[in-house]
């Protein structure tokens, strides 16, 4: 079963604009960590919207765990955090937590302990009776988070959710993902910080202007990867057999090092070294940053 | 049902947490003390001016000493005096009520949109329609808090000035509750559509008796004049509990529409 479906998904808040989403299609799988990515205005909070039944699409559909998102049940196991969040400010910490926990069908017995074990898990503990009004960017994006996991949800959908945070906070909340990786919870996560996505999401999207131009892994989006074999000793026939292509070929300490800069040069250079029964000691494969990806896929905007 | 009082004892919360309603609360209150002190003033003044005309008439004949005919006028002074008094407690109270009607329901679910709290409410398991209801429900609480509040200061304030409660008074509260709640629903309903102000000043002025019984449209579009004691008071009309059960049961048919408009309406809109 797919935790998030969603097929053809259009969205345009007003005809005479751009579309906010156009015609998306995207799948999560159950208990993969899915990073949301693309400049300011691609559509990724609006793609949220959708999703959480919030906004009414102009065309296409989504299905959370092959329910329509329409169906109010199916939040029992849908765990969200918004971006730039406001929250009830008249709680205090702990009265927020207990609220959103009834909410959630949390049955009342186990509401202390679970809202005091997700104060403790946030760093809450001290502002428990704390106004939320006087909290700071960061703690109310700490609570934030708390009221997200109330209720232990399969499905966490998260916008921006370490904007607000400092590099222990972000820490803090990259271990906490991958612990609900650990334990099969499925997380889809906007954000524009691309070194946190890269650590911890198993596959990424990134959309620009609406349209989704790229979606797989970091090696499957990597494609233009360069590739280095470390050989022991070169034939004079090899040398000269390589040095028609163009690939580097560097010497040292009675090693060869052929690297090749893609694809198709990659697999040239092997059957090569196959074909002259030549040994190689290691394959190195140069994958791209995650930046690097999504600078190569999204256009830039047009300069000022 | 319970996420609905869940939502309604958060709407609560959060009025009781709004400077500006509370404000509006106390300033509600403190006109409608000073009117009846003001009115109150008024009665005494008509009751020195009929013991200064009969003194100056005849010095040895006190209050006490008056003959039938004056007693009598002297008693109807009194007694308009006295449902003046209370005709117009109930007619600031009411106008002071409605203002905190309109603003509690139009603003209801608007602020909410506009804060974007409502995003995190409903990504939870709560449907529109409890999350409506359960806003409504909220206000409801607050707003028969209020009408009880008010029918203590008459109390009160009738105790300390000696007055004889006006019979139509007893049913004054219900009526005004019923008035704010048809107020309430139309300005929720309104609010959905139109800013919060607007939506409040159209729901004002949209049924202050512009249609009566026999119109169709009385059953449909608002009309607050039966619930206004005020006019009542002052022409002594006795309101039985059929006439009262009849308006209670068109408040309830109007709020149950409104209502029903509303989340027709709440069901496909856009809450970004």
């Amino acid at each position: 079963m797919s935790a998030i479906r969603i097929e053809n998904l259009s969205k345009t808040y007003d005809i005479r604009t751009t579309p906010a989403v156009r015609r998306l299609n995207l799948e999560v799988k159950e208990g993969e960590i899915f990073g949301f990515l693309g400049p300011n205005g691609a559509g990724k909070t609006s793609t949220i919207h959708l999703l959480l039944n919030l906004i009414r699409p102009t065309g296409g559909a989504a299905w959370l765990f092959d329910r329509p998102v329409g169906e109010t049940e199916i939040h029992r196991r849908l765990g969200y955090l918004p971006e730039s969040i406001n929250l009830h400010d008249y709680y205090r910490g702990r009265g927020l937590l207990n609220f959103y926990a009834a909410l959630c069908g949390v049955p009342p017995d186990a509401r202390p302990a679970r809202v005091a074990e997700l104060l403790k898990l946030l760093n809450l503990e001290d502002a428990a009776e704390k106004r939320v009004s006087k909290y700071s960017k960061g703690m109310v994006q700490r609570i934030g988070f708390a009221q997200a996991l109330l209720h232990d949800p399969n499905l966490l959908i998260l916008d921006e959710p370490t904007a607000s945070l400092d590099p222990v906070g972000r820490k803090e909340f990259r271990d906490i993902l991958l612990e609900l990786k650990q334990r099969g919870k499925t997380v889809f996560i906007s954000s524009h910080i691309l070194s946190e996505v890269e650590t911890v999401c198993d596959r990424v999207a990134i959309l620009q202007n609406g349209e989704l131009k790229r979606m797989g892994t970091l090696q499957e989006l990597s494609s233009g990867r360069s590739t280095r074999f470390v050989v022991k000793g070169l034939p004079a026939p090899l040398m000269e057999a390589l040095a028609t292509t163009a690939v580097q070929v560097t010497l040292a300490q009675g090693q060869a090092t052929i690297s090749c800069p893609d694809e198709p040069l990659r697999q040239t250079v092997e059957q090569l070294l196959r074909q002259h029964g030549v040994e190689i000691v290691r394959t190195e494969t140069e994958t791209q940053s995650l930046e690097e990806i999504f600078f190569a896929t999204i256009t830039p905007p047009p300069k000022l | 049902m319970k996420t609905i009082f869940l939502i309604a004892t958060d709407s609560i919360r959060a009025l009781l947490h709004q400077r500006l309603l509370l404000g509006l609360m106390l300033a509600s209150l403190a006109l409608t003390i000073f009117f009846s002190i003001t009115m109150s003033s008024a009665r005494k003044h008509i009751t020195q001016n009929f013991s200064d005309d009969r003194m100056t008439n005849n010095p040895y004949m006190g209050t006490n000493q008056m003959s039938e005919v004056d007693r009598r006028k002297f008693r109807e002074s009194m007694e308009g005096a006295s449902t003046a008094i209370q005709a117009m407690f109930y007619q600031v109270a009411s106008f002071g009520g409605s203002i905190v009607a309109l603003f509690i329901f139009s603003t209801a679910v608007a602020s909410e949109i506009r804060k974007g709290t409502i995003r995190l409410t409903l990504s939870k398991p709560v449907s529109r329609t409890q999350f409506l209801l359960g806003k409504y429900l909220g206000g409801v609480a607050v707003m028969a808090a209020f009408a009880l509040l008010t029918s203590l200061a008459i109390l009160v304030f009738a105790q300390t000035q000696s007055l004889e409660l006006s019979p139509v008074i007893k049913w004054a509260p219900w009526l005004m509750f019923c008035r704010q709640l048809m107020l309430g629903s139309l300005a929720m309903l309104l609010s959905l559509f139109l800013h919060p102000i607007i939506a409040s000043v159209l729901a004002f002025v949209a049924g202050n008796g512009f249609y009566s019984s026999p119109n169709p449209l009385y059953f449909i579009l608002p009309s607050y004049k039966d619930f206004n004691v005020f006019f009542q008071v002052l022409q002594g009309s006795l309101l039985n509990v059929k006439d009262v059960a009849f308006l209670s049961l068109y408040a309830a048919d109007f709020v149950v529409i409104m209502l029903l408009l509303a989340l027709w309406r709440f069901r496909t809109k856009e809450l970004v």
